[in-house]
C-alpha cells in the first residue's frame, strides 16, 4: 500500500513546495519551472540580454545539489556519461526553443493547468503528441547509443559548478545581472528556494520523479505509478490555488503566458519529443546531473544555451505572442529534431552493449 | 526457476530482448520500467523466470540482475 502511495506522495511534495514558491514570491504559475529558471540563470550570468528574465535561481542551484548529496548519502553516485553527448546538447537546445514558445517546461505546464490557464490544456494535447511521436522511433529502435562508467571528475562537475554559482550568489551578487522588473524580479526568499531546490533534487533523485515518465510509461508498459505523480502534483496545486485564490480559469489574462493556442501546442509538441528522445524532461536531467551523469549535465548546457539564443535573437515568446524569429526558430529546431530522430533509429546495427 | 531482470541501453533492446523471450516461451516474461532499486536511472527493461540468465547479442543488453535471498545481485554486466 505504502509503495503504491509513494509516487502521489512525491507528487504532493513537489505541489506543496511550489505553492509555498509562489505564495512566497516566485512569479504566478512558476513553482519551480526548470526551463524558466535556467533561462533566468542564463541571463543572470550574461548570456543573454533580456533584462525580465535574469536571476541566478538558488532552485536550479539547489535541485544539482540535493539530488548530489542524496546520491552520495545513499552510495548511489555513478558518473555515467559518453551518449551523443553533442546530439543531446542539440536536442536539450532544441527543447528550450519549444518551452520558451509555449513559455514553460513540462512542470510549468501543470502549473498553468492548474491555475486555471486553459493555454496550458493545449499545451499538454501537444505535449501528449510530442511523448507520442517520441514514442514512435523509441518503438522503431531509436537510441543515442550505451552510457560508460567515466571518471569520477566528470560526474563531480555538475555539482561543483553549482557550489560555484551559489558561492557567486552569496559572496558577489554585484557582479551577476538581477532583473528589477518583469518576472526575473519575482522571487522567493534565496534560503528558502535553495531549501526548495535542496529537497526537491532529493525527493526527484529518489523518487526518479519526471513530469514525461508518467504519460510514457502509461503507454509503453501500462504502468501508471508515475502517473499518479502527475495527476496528484496537479490536483494539490488546483486546490491549493482555489484556497490562496490564485485559481483564475480562462485563456485571457493568464501570468507569463499566451493565447496563440496553436504555437502553445507546438511548442509543447517540440518539448514532448525532445524530453521522450533524452529520456527525461528538464527537471529530471537537472536531478540526473547532480547524480554524475554527465550526459545530462551536457543537456542541461544545451538548454541554457538554447535559452540564450532564444532571448539573443528574438525567438522567446511573451505575453503579446509568439515572434516571427520564434516560429523561424521552431522550425529549424523541428526540422533538426526529426533529423536526430530519424538517423538514430533507422539503418543501425545493433551490437552487445549496443557498442 | 529462478526469477531475472534483464537492463538495457534502449528500450528498443529490452523489446527485442522481450520478443525473443516470448518466441522461445520464456516464463512469465513482462517488460517494464527499470526497478528503483536495481537502478536510480530511468529505462525499460524485462523480467523473466527460467533457471539460468538468458545472455544474448544484438540487443543492447546492459546487465541482468537475479532476484535471490540477498535481493537483486548482477549476474551479468556489460559495463565497462
Amino acid at each position: 500500500m505504502l509503495k503504491k502511495l509513494a509516487m502521489p506522495l512525491v507528487g504532493v511534495l513537489a505541489a506543496i513546495i511550489s505553492l509555498a514558491l509562489v505564495a512566497l514570491g516566485n512569479p504566478g504559475n512558476m513553482g519551480f519551472c526548470t526551463a524558466c529558471f535556467l533561462r533566468d540563470s542564463a541571463g543572470a550570468v550574461g548570456l543573454h540580454g533580456a533584462a525580465a528574465v535574469q536571476y541566478l535561481r538558488p532552485e536550479v542551484i539547489g535541485l544539482v545539489l540535493g539530488a548530489f548529496l542524496i546520491s552520495m548519502a545513499r552510495k548511489e553516485f555513478a558518473p555515467r556519461g559518453g551518449s551523443a553527448p553533442i546530439t543531446r546538447f542539440v536536442l536539450g537546445f532544441a527543447l528550450m526553443i519549444g518551452a520558451l514558445i509555449f513559455l514553460g517546461c513540462p512542470t510549468r505546464m501543470m502549473l498553468r493547468i492548474a491555475g486555471g490557464d486553459l493555454n496550458a490544456i493545449v499545451g499538454l494535447f501537444g505535449f501528449a503528441a510530442g511523448i507520442f511521436g517520441g514514442i514512435f522511433f523509441l518503438n522503431k529502435g531509436y537510441s543515442l547509443k550505451r552510457t560508460y562508467e567515466v571518471a569520477k571528475t566528470d560526474g563531480l562537475l555538475a555539482p561543483i559548478v553549482a557550489l560555484i554559482l551559489l558561492a557567486l550568489l552569496i559572496i558577489v551578487p554585484g557582479i551577476l545581472n538581477f532583473s528589477v522588473q518583469g518576472p526575473g524580479s519575482l522571487r522567493a526568499p534565496m534560503w528558502v528556494a535553495l531549501a526548495a531546490g535542496l529537497i526537491l533534487g532529493g525527493a526527484g533523485f529518489i523518487s526518479r520523479l519526471c513530469f514525461i515518465a508518467g504519460i510514457r510509461d502509461s503507454v509503453l508498459f501500462r504502468n501508471f505509478s508515475m502517473l499518479g505523480a502527475f495527476v496528484a502534483f496537479i490536483i494539490v496545486i488546483l486546490v491549493g490555488n482555489l484556497i490562496l485564490g490564485s485559481f483564475n480559469l480562462g485563456f485571457e489574462g493568464q501570468p507569463v503566458a499566451h493565447t496563440d493556442g496553436l504555437w502553445n501546442f507546438m511548442g509543447m509538441v517540440l518539448v514532448g519529443l525532445c524530453s521522450v528522445l533524452l529520456g527525461g524532461c528538464p527537471f529530471r536531467q537537472v536531478v540526473l546531473a547532480g547524480g554524475g551523469n554527465s550526459d545530462s549535465a551536457i543537456t542541461v548546457l544545451g538548454m541554457v544555451a538554447g535559452a540564450a539564443f532564444a532571448h539573443n535573437f528574438g525567438m522567446a515568446s511573451s505575453a503579446e505572442g509568439v515572434t516571427n524569429n520564434g516560429m523561424v526558430g521552431f522550425g529549424v529546431a523541428f526540422l533538426v529534431v526529426i533529423f536526430i530522430a530519424i538517423f538514430n533509429t533507422f539503418g543501425k546495427n545493433r551490437q552487445r552493449g549496443g557498442a | 526457476m529462478n526469477k531475472y531482470i534483464a537492463t538495457f541501453h534502449s528500450h528498443f533492446g529490452a523489446m527485442s530482448y522481450f520478443k525473443a523471450l516470448k518466441k522461445q516461451g520464456v516464463a512469465a516474461a513482462k517488460i517494464m520500467p527499470v526497478p528503483r532499486k536495481v537502478s536510480s536511472s530511468c529505462g525499460s527493461c524485462v523480467s523473466y523466470e527460467h533457471n539460468a540468465p538468458i545472455d544474448m547479442d544484438d540487443c543492447e543488453l546492459d546487465a541482468i540482475y537475479q532476484d535471490s535471498a540477498e535481493g537483486l545481485v548482477c549476474v551479468l554486466s556489460t559495463l565497462f
